[in-house]
Formats: structure tokens, sequence, C-alpha cells
């Protein structure tokens, strides 16, 4: 008996499978999470649960989705301009990390009033972002050199630059703490009126919309396309290759920078050594699954923001590690990977008996 | 102001941090000659070392330990190897997601082993030769004594080398690297030849992992590799896929590692009232600073990336032609 | 000639989305002849090849091969039943060194394993050692000194230890078919091997095949060029939309009988062309000097003029400076030296943007590399060059309902098939034809005052090679210059005003199409040497311009 696979290009991807995806992947990563828990003696359905219905059921838990939501929106932004030039920012956590400390440092060194000083805060963080982002993206658009290998390279410097000077320069607050001082209260992002959420979110949805009209009704956009799809053509079209790459790539680490600092100035109130738990790293699944609009990318975002909360949240509540939601994030990112290929490929799989070994009836003499 | 003992020392602590990033680095570049690049060796070397520790106290022996150790790094890489190889994905996300699974994986799982107790691999002197070679000062008990991973580690250089230059399978590995639909054609088994290399890198980061938990650390501790399999990744580069430059890379970034830990013993700053100290020492200071320090693999790395790049006499790349792209026979 | 069949395809029926590449076709090649397959692009030629080498497996059909049926599942199966294939594109690895290269996938063991004999032959020669030994060690002097042989033997004239990446064009072929002989094949494939050869090297390629089939071997030849088909073949089939339309002894047919076949109607091979009055001067450039891809210099020192309605033919071989010339005349190339004048206006060292608004038009020789993003939509490549202007938006905004409409415009105006929306067809999906019937509206639709037009009939079917034709004669009339590239020097005599010959980055020789000096320019594409023609033995003289003997 022989298992036999048959995998056949699909011609068209059908509508369940293209809706179903985002559905089928999820459930699918809950399900095998659900092993780990019950390896640890906890019930999952009580455990997703917590997770999801009581967060989505309480003021707190859609707030604070919210607010998670802010730096994944901007970090996804900036994975997803670049791609849509065919590069990949995987440095999306340096150039967050760096847009968190420029803007720190202003907001704790610059006195100016608060109308003044967020911008400010705000702008320099934008800089140090784009400045992070844009070395790689020189490098690539002037040497060819892989973006891929480059931004993750920055983002472990820049890793190792933030714990530097928050346990040395701009180490503050009290009892030795790898953390800096408070920020004052002009140097915060205020709230929405009327809600718990800082506007930094605005910031994020700004920014989403800025360049969902970038990408969809302006020439410049034309050009950001296709230069992502086939560079050389555009090049002899009279596209510039080089400024599209060098204004993708700043302009994505201009805004996972001011998802940097937004955490920072509108929540955290501090920059903190561990204040973002791989915002940057997430960013990649929330761009590929929202690869087809920003609009879609932006639901992701959501949706993962409510996995962190919604995991903290039973974290708290029922003793289960918080690394449970790494586990989740990646199995997201796995069932999207084989949702991927079920869609380009249409899979057969049937038992068949034995079948005579190809070309066993080809003579072999002469 | 610097003593030998310090130097022995440092000698010591080179080649026991050398040893991680040799064994993850061999093995990512056997992996990325094959054309997969695999991002999750961080996570690769956390499950050997979870799994080595959890497999010592299982068995009571540390080389089951270490075996075990490798072969869940194995096992754990076959995923990146149907998903990039069989199901074409997208390697670097699948390498992503490889790595966030397997810290999350061991964070989760790890939490009850934190505080095992764990007898692990006694330093040694080096095999046959070694009670001679230990008596060289100052080299001799650094380099020629330590535990049999380091030379396990050493000896797989030159086996490496053998392997990818001067076999057959070698050759085949390579070419399919280059360019999978020449070596398809030419009958070379495409599909097998690239899950090889995932898994042998997958062995070898398991392995590494189990030597950081079982050799240089006897314990297992929430993400031990601290970016080790990271370093692993960018020493590959650096050594422009070769074997050769591998050893020498792992031993400079092991250099780094080691003097990380040592730098207040290292007291380098200038007396003050020596000339210019008051502007070189906090300079000095900076540079020595553990935390600056630990970026170094990484500044030296995308340093010689530029460098070959852009003062490159010949045109050729070093880097493997087909390097990240997957390969299926009926695509149009 | 022993006739009996040495190999038989029976009813091959193959088909992918969308599309039915091999319609139950039949092959039959007897043993010994070169037997030529011949077809327009998408007839189906590469894909039943394909199917004979093990790379794909026909949904129904049978293959018989020296009177046994195979069943194969992969090109290792091909080469071990003893059919080799020279691609087009060559199939090797640069890093790798020629022995290498042709000894991949053959698992020699080194020379102590190999016909083991004295100390411990029976267990040299045991299956488990000799398993291991095949994997784990490398057999490289043995099959070096063959190949070495076999090389020599054919007059090949190459070192096998050499690294692929520093040989040419012409040597890397001849790796290729040493590749197969190796193997021992008895049936050898060759994929439009003409394609980037000189027509000397041509010559030697024919002569090898002739050397190759005295000694028993069977040859199918891959063509679209109607002249090689003549030349070398015994019989030919045809294949036209992914059936077979038959086979036949090639002496007895005409270019334009096989032309019908592969068409289904009759093919008019003369055009008609007017007088034109010279007007002002499109193209003026004095000692351009360019580089190549590899940075090595391509072009030595060119002076070119095109003036308005004229069509100046560049003749040359690939590989002599023609893409770098056509490059830097468009302005997508930057010349390393000389000037260029565009309606009288500087242009050295321009962008490719300051090109297209002096009215600049390209149709680049690799359509999909170059001429067109393939993953967009059509309307996306319709509008490439002309997003900026007026007529779609004001500023930075674009108006995509604008950008479709002009895309429609562009497709009925040249008969693009195959686009039923043009912002959901995607490039790629149009065949080679068609898609450069889209290019050359993109192009021509701009009203240019230079054309730059690079090989752009190869690899386009009939039908659309007579458009593309009538097209750059109607530009010609309109009073744009042109300047026509082409390897098809039947083209080039039928279109030119004037005709030019490029080799190794200089001009060597001009002429016109009036003067009948084909002889002459096929020669002078060679460097002006003497040699043999393909139908054998005539000794070349060089001429004057006027075409009597010197």
């Amino acid at each position: 008996m022989e298992v036999d696979v048959e995998l056949t290009p699909r011609e068209e991807v059908p509508a369940w499978l293209t809706y179903g995806t985002p559905v089928f992947t999820v459930l699918g990563a809950l399900l095998v999470g659900s092993v780990a828990l019950l390896s640890l003696d906890v019930n999952p359905l009580a455990a997703y649960e917590t997770m999801f219905v009581q967060t989505l059921t309480s003021e707190f838990g859609v707030s604070e989705t919210l607010i998670r939501a802010v730096p994944l929106i901007l970090a996804g932004l900036a994975v997803y301009l670049p791609m849509k030039a065919d590069l990949w920012n995987i440095g999306a956590e340096g150039q967050l990390y760096m847009g968190a400390i420029v803007g720190t440092w202003i907001g704790l060194n610059v006195s100016l009033p608060a109308v003044a000083l967020v911008p400010l805060m705000l702008a320099g963080a934008a800089l140090g972002g784009a400045v992070w982002a844009g070395i790689p993206a020189w490098l690539r658009a002037k040497w060819g050199i892989n973006e891929i290998i480059t931004t993750l390279l920055f983002t472990f410097i820049a890793a190792d630059i933030k714990n530097y000077l928050v346990r040395g320069p701009m180490q503050g607050g009290f009892g030795g703490f790898a953390q800096t001082d408070t920020l004052p209260g002009v140097a915060q992002l205020p709230a929405i009126p009327g809600t718990n959420v800082h506007s930094g979110l605005l910031v994020a949805l700004l920014a989403v919309g800025a360049v969902g009209l970038l990408l969809n009704r302006t020439r410049f956009g034309f050009e950001i396309t296709f230069v992502g799809s086939n560079s050389e053509a555009a090049e002899q079209a009279g596209m510039s290759r080089y400024k599209v790459y060098l204004f993708v790539l700043a302009a994505g680490g201009a805004f996972a920078a001011l998802g940097g600092i937004g955490e920072i100035a509108g929540n955290q109130a501090r920059l903190r050594a561990f204040f973002a738990p791989g915002y940057g790293y997430t960013a990649i699944p929330i761009a590929l699954l929202g690869r087809n609009g920003v609009l879609q990318m932006t639901l992701a975002a959501l949706f993962f923001a409510l996995l962190f909360v919604g995991g903290d949240n039973m974290s708290v509540a029922l003793g289960v590690p918080a690394a449970l939601i790494d586990i989740i994030q990646a199995l997201v990112i796995l069932f999207l990977i084989t949702a991927e290929f079920v869609k380009r490929y249409s899979v057969d799989v049937s038992l068949k008996r034995g079948r005579p070994v190809p070309g066993a009836e080809v003579a072999t003499d002469g | 102001m610097v003593e030998t003992a310090f130097f022995t020392g440092l000698l010591n602590a080179t080649v026991s941090a050398s040893t991680v990033l040799l064994l993850a680095g061999l093995g990512e570049l056997i992996s990325e000659r094959a054309g997969i690049l695999n991002l999750g060796v961080e996570g690769m070397v956390l499950i050997g070392a979870l799994s080595g520790v959890i497999g010592t106290v299982m068995t009571g022996s540390y080389w089951l330990g270490f075996f075990i150790g490798s072969l869940c790094g194995m096992v754990f890489s076959a995923l990146h190897a149907f998903l990039c190889i069989s199901l074409q994905a997208d390697q670097s996300i699948s390498g992503i997601m490889l790595t966030l699974l397997g810290t999350g994986l061991t964070t989760y799982f790890g939490q009850q082993w934190v505080s095992a107790n764990i007898s692990g691999f006694p330093q040694i002197p080096f095999p046959v030769l070694g009670p001679v070679l230990t008596e060289i000062p100052i080299v001799g008990p650094a380099v020629f004594e330590g535990p049999a991973t380091d030379f396990i580690a050493l000896l797989l250089v030159p086996t490496v080398w053998f392997l990818l230059f001067r076999t057959n399978v070698g050759l085949e590995l390579v070419s399919v690297g280059e360019d999978p639909e020449t070596a398809d054609t030419m009958g070379v088994d495409v599909f097998k030849m690239r899950y090889l290399a995932v898994l042998l890198g997958g062995l070898l980061a398991g392995a590494a992992g189990a030597h950081l938990s079982l050799a240089f650390n006897q314990l297992w501790a929430t993400n031990m590799a601290a970016g080790r399999g990271w370093v692993a990744v960018a020493l590959v580069i650096f050594a422009r896929w070769r074997p050769s430059r591998l050893l020498v890379g792992a031993y400079l970034f092991g250099l780094f590692n080691a003097l990380q830990l040592r730098s207040q013993a290292l007291s380098l700053t200038l007396p003050p009232d020596a000339p210019l100290a008051s502007t070189l020492n906090p300079v000095i200071e900076f540079l020595l600073n553990p935390t600056i320090m630990a970026t170094y693999p990484y500044i030296v790395t995308l340093a010689v990336l530029i460098a070959t790049v852009v003062w490159s006499d010949d045109h050729h790349s070093a880097e493997p032609d087909a390097l990240v792209q997957p390969y299926s026979r009926e695509i149009d | 000639m022993d006739e009996a069949e040495v190999l038989r395809m029976e009813n091959i029926y193959k088909e992918f989305p969308g599309v039915v590449a091999n319609d139950y076709i039949d092959l039959h090649v007897r043993r010994g002849e070169v037997h030529g397959l011949l077809g327009e692009n998408g007839a189906g030629k590469s894909t039943l090849m394909k199917i004979l080498y093990g790379l794909y497996t026909p949904d129904s059909g049978e293959v018989h091969f020296e009177g046994e049926r195979l069943d194969m599942d992969s090109p290792q199966d091909a080469i071990d039943a003893g059919i080799g294939m020279v691609h087009q594109h060559f199939k090797l690895i640069p890093r790798l060194t020629i022995a290498q290269n042709i000894v991949l996938g053959s698992r020699e063991p080194a020379a102590a394993f190999r016909d083991p004999e004295g100390p411990l032959a029976s267990l040299r020669a045991s299956s488990l050692v000799q398993g291991l030994a095949s994997r784990f060690t490398l057999g490289l002097d043995a099959p070096e000194r063959e190949i070495q042989e076999l090389a020599d033997r054919y007059g090949f004239d190459i070192d096998v230890s050499t690294k692929v990446r520093e040989l040419d064009v012409g040597q890397r072929q001849r790796v290729e078919i040493l590749k197969a002989l190796y193997r021992d094949v008895d049936l050898l494939i060759l994929d439009e091997p003409t394609a980037v050869l000189t027509p000397s090297e041509a010559d030697r390629l024919f002569e090898t095949l002739e050397e190759l089939t005295d000694n028993g071997l069977s040859i199918i030849f891959i063509t679209h060029k109607l002249r090689e088909v003549k030349a070398i073949t015994d019989r030919v089939t045809v294949l036209r939309e992914g059936e077979g339309v038959g086979t036949v002894d090639t002496a007895g047919m005409s270019r334009a009988d096989l032309a019908r076949m592969m068409v289904g109607r009759d093919v008019l091979f003369e055009l008609e062309k007017d007088e034109m009055e010279s007007g002002g001067t499109v193209l003026e450039a004095q000692n351009l000097r360019a580089n190549d891809d590899r940075g090595f210099e391509a072009l030595s020192g060119v002076d070119i003029e095109v003036q308005e309605g004229e069509i100046v033919g560049v003749a040359g071989v690939s590989g002599n400076g023609q893409k770098e010339l056509a490059e830097v005349a468009a302005g997508v190339r930057e010349p390393t030296a000389g000037d260029i004048r565009v309606g009288g206006d500087t242009l050295t060292g321009a962008s490719p943007r300051e090109f297209i608004e002096h009215g600049v038009s390209f149709v680049p020789e690799d359509r999909h590399e170059t001429g067109c993003a393939e993953e967009l939509s059509v309307m996306h490549n319709a509008a490439m060059k002309d997003y900026p202007d007026e007529q779609f938006g004001d500023g930075y905004a674009l108006d995509y309902d604008e950008v479709g409409a002009y895309a429609e415009t562009l497709v009925e105006g040249f008969d693009v098939r195959g686009v039923h929306e043009v912002r959901e067809a995607l490039a790629k999906d149009l065949s080679g034809g068609n898609l450069q019937k889209l290019i050359l509206a993109r192009e021509l639709s701009r009203d240019p005052d230079l054309l730059v037009a690079n090989q752009p009939t190869r690899g386009v079917d009939v039908g659309a090679i007579e458009f593309v034709r009538e097209q750059l004669l109607a530009q010609r009339e309109d009073g744009t210059g042109v300047l026509l590239l082409s390897e098809d020097l039947d083209e080039l005599f039928d279109l030119s005003d004037r005709i030019l010959v490029v080799y190794e980055g200089e001009i060597v020789y001009e002429t016109t199409p009036e003067a009948g000096e084909r002889e002459r320019v096929g020669l002078e594409m060679n460097g002006g040497q003497t040699s043999m023609d393909a139908s054998g033995g005539e000794q070349i003289a060089a001429t004057d311009g006027s075409g009597s003997e010197v």
C-alpha cells in the first residue's frame, strides 16, 4: 500500500479558501495550542474563553487591545510598505527601539510646552527610525546588499544600544533598574477623549490611511508597485529603484519608530529594557496576513493585539506561562504558511495498491 | 596590569564560547550551502539545550543527553525543512517562526527544569596528544583541556570541509544551492539533498544547544542561548560560506564574548594624568562596556559584508546562487 | 543508414491549467537521423521534449525508446535510458568546473574503489562499501581524463578543469553536448542550439552533429528557424498550437511549405516598402563606448546616425555589442565615452526618463526581464512609461480609471489577444506574440521620434511577426527614425534602408539591401574571415562594396 499525494496547481483560488484562511489559521493555531495547555493541566476552553471572550467583553480589555494595536499597526506598516517594493524589513524591532530611544530622550531633556514637545518627540523618533532603516536601505539600493541580513543585524545592535542606554547614561528612576525616568506629563500622549486609549492610535490610523492613499492613488505608489514587481523594467521605464528603496525602507523605519515612541509616551511613560515583546517580529506575519491591503493588515494587527492582551489576561488568571502566546503566534504563522500552500495547490491524498517501480520494464542490456 | 592567568582564562573562555558558535555555524553553513536559509537557529539551539538537560536527567548520562539534544534539534528543524522545501514557504518567515516557536516552547516547558541539578561534561585533556599539549604555557591548558564537545566541534571543521568539497554527496549538496534546476536535470535528488542539509543543520544546532546546557553552563535557564543562534547566522556570512573561515570567525566572535565577560578585569584605561586621558578614557570605557561589546560580532559582520561587496575584484558573490529560492519542478 | 525506429512517442497528452500543451501528439524518430521539431512559440515543442526528458509526466500517452516502454519520473530515468538533452538555457553551474558539472549526479567513487583489484578487492567491491564510497568519496581524476579525451576527439578545444563561469557562450554549449556524450546517450535533443552562436559556430555545430549521427547517434533538433530545418534535418515534425501537423522529409519542402504547416496559411515574406525622402537627423552618436553587465567593454567606439523616416538595420550575432548599443541609444545604459544627440539635444549621460521625454521608445530584447512586469496587470504594463502624463491625474495623484481606459485602447488598437479585463489579466498570461504586441502598442502610441527595437520578432509566432514588421514600416512612413537590431538577416534586408554590421563592439561594415550583399554581411558578422557556409564547401572571397570580386 502506498500513500499517493497528487498536487495540482490551482487556476483560481476558491472563495471559501480566500476568506476562510484567516479563520482556519487561527482555529488551527488555537487547537494545537490547546495541546500545550492540556500538558499543564489547564482546560483549553477555559483558557481561550479568558483570552478572547473575557478580554473583548470588558472595557479594560478592549482599550488594552487598542493600545497594544498601536505599535503593531505601525510596525506592520513598517514591514508592509517595503514588502510592496519587494523588500523585506526584518528590522522593524530595531527601528522601533530607536524611535523609543530618541523620542524618550527628547521628552526627558527638552523643555517645551506639550503642543511643541510631543510633535518634536514624534518627529525625532521618526527621524531616528528612518535613519536606522535608511542605512540598510542605502546599502541595498546602492550596493545590492541583502536587506534581510542588514536589517536583522541592525536590530541586534539597536537592542544592545537600548540595553546600554537604559542601564547607563539614560538610567533613571529608583532602585537601579534598567529603565529611564518617567516622562514628564507634557511629554506624554494625551488620551483620546472619552476613552482610555492614547492618541497614538490616531497616529497609527492616520499612517494606515496615508499608506493606503500612497499605494492606490498616487504616481509614486505606482512606481513602488512596479519596482516591487520588476525593478529592472521599472528602471528602464524611467523610474528610480534607488529612490523607491530608500523611501519605503526609511518610511517603514519611521513608522516603526513612531510605534516605539507611541508605546512609551502613550502607554508606559518610561523606557524600560524589555518594553516591547517582539512587536517588530510579530509585524511580519501581520504584514503577510494583510498582504492584500492596508485594511486587512490593520485587522491582522488588531487580532495579534488581542492575542497579546488576552494572553496576559490568561496568564494572570490561570497561571499559564505567557510564553504560550509566543507559541500560538508561531503556530499562526505556521498555519498561514500552510494555507498559502493550499491556496496554490489542491492536494489529493489517496491510498493506492503498490505499483510497479517506474521504468522497471526497460531492458538493461545494450 | 594584566597577568598571564588572565590570558589563559581568556583563551579558555574564548575556546569555550566559540564551540557553540562553531557547532551552530557549521550547521547553518551546510544548510545555506544547499540554498536554505534557516533563521530558526536560535530556536533550535534552545530546543537542543533543554532536551539535552532533560535527556541527561532522565538517563543519567551526559553523553546520551548530548545525543538526545542534538536529535531534538534535528527533529525541530524538520519542520522548517518541510515548510520550505515541500511547501515552498518563504524561508525567512519560516525561520523566524521556528525561533519564536522554539523560544516559546522551551520557556513554557522549561520552567520546571530551571533548578535541575546536572553533572555535565567534565574537563578532559585532548585525546591522545592531550597530556603533552597541555604542558604548553598559557595556551596549553586553555586550548587542549576542556569538555569533549569542544574537541568534537573542532574536529567537525575539517569533517564538514571534506564532506562538502571532497565527496559526491557534498558536490550534489553544493550544486543544489547554486542551481537546483540544473542539479535536478543532472539526476540529483534536490529535495533529498536539501532535506539532508537542513536536518544536518538542525542536528548541529541542537548539539550547540546541548553543549551550552551540558558543558558550557551545566544548567538550563530560560532563553539561555542569549542570541548566540543569531550570531551563528551572522558568522556564516562573515565566513563567506567556507568552513575554514568559519573557524576563524567563531574564535573571533568567541573572543568578543569572552572579553565581554571579563571587561572589568581589563583595566585598559589610561592613568588620569596621561595626555588626553580625560577625552580618551570615557571612550575606552564605552568601548569596553559589556553591552556595547555584544554588538561587535554584528558590526564586524556588517563590515565584512560591506567590504566584500564594495571592494570585490571578481564580480562573483560568495553567496550560494540559489540561496533563499524555493525549487519545484513543474512550476511554469 | 539503419531505418529502424529508435523513438516512438504515441498520443502524448499534457494539460496545464487553462491550456492544452500537447494534444495527442505522435513523434517517430529513426536511428541515426537528425529529426527536426518545428513550431512557433507555444506550439508545444518544449513541453513534448520535457516529457521525453523526464521533467514532466504526460497525462496520457506512451513513450517507447529502443523498443522498450519508458515510464520516466525524473531526468535521471531519461539519462539512464539513454536520452540526453542540450538545453537552450544552459544547465551549468558557474562555480563548478567543467568536469564537476559533467560528473554531477553520477556518483563516481574515488579511484581506489573503481573496479577494485589487488588487496581487499572483494571487500571494496561489496555493495555496502561501493554504496558508501559513491556517496562519501569523489571520483574526479579518471572521469576528468575521459571527458578531456572526448572533448579533444570532437575538437572542442576546452580544458575541462576550468570553472564554467570563465567560459564563453559557444564553449558552454560544447560543455552541454559533452555532458550528454559522457553519459553515453543514444538520442540527443538539442533545443534551439544556434540561438547564441555565430554563423561559423553554427556550422561547426552542424558538422559535429553530422559526425555524431555517423556514429549512430539520433538527434532531435528543436527550432523555429526554417533555414536551419532545411540545412541540417533529414525529416521534420511540425507542431501547431499543441497539435501535431505532420512529419515530412525535409528535402522536398520549401521554406514557404514549412511555414504554411506551422501557421496554417500562407505567410508573406516580402513586404511593401516605399521610397522615403530623408528628413532631419533623429539620432546622432559619436565614439560610443559602453560596458556590458559584467563590466567588460562591449561597445568600442561606435558612430551611428538615424534620420527621420529611415530604418537603420544593425546586423550582428548576439554578444557583439548589439544589446549594449540598443540600450545606449534608448538611454537605459550609460556610455563610458562618446556623445549622443537626439533630435538635436545632447543627451549624453541623461536619465532614462529624459530619453523618454525626448521621444525615444524602446522595445527591448528580453520582453520578460526588462520589457514588462510579469506579475502586474496588463493595465500596469500599458502605463509603464506614460503614467506621469497629465491625462492621468494632477500632481501626485493617479487616476486609475483613466489608466485603465488607456490600456483598453492599446489592447484594441494592437489586437492583443488573451485579455478579458485589462486590470485582471496579468502580463505573464499573455503569449510571447501578444506580449510583444502590447509592448509595441505602449511604445508606439507615444508617437516617438526615435524607435529602438532589439530583436522585436524573436520568439514571436509568425502571425505576430508580420504585424510587428508592418508596424515598423508604418512608423517609418510616419517619419519616425527606427534603429532595428536583429539576428534575422531576412528581416533586415526586407525592412532596412541601410544596414550596419556590428562585430566585437565596432561597426565593421555598411551597405544597403539594394546592393544585395547578403553573404558579405553574414561574413562581416563573423569578423570578415573566410568561412564555410552551411551548404558546404564554398569559400567566400572579400568583395568591395560594388559586389564584384576583388
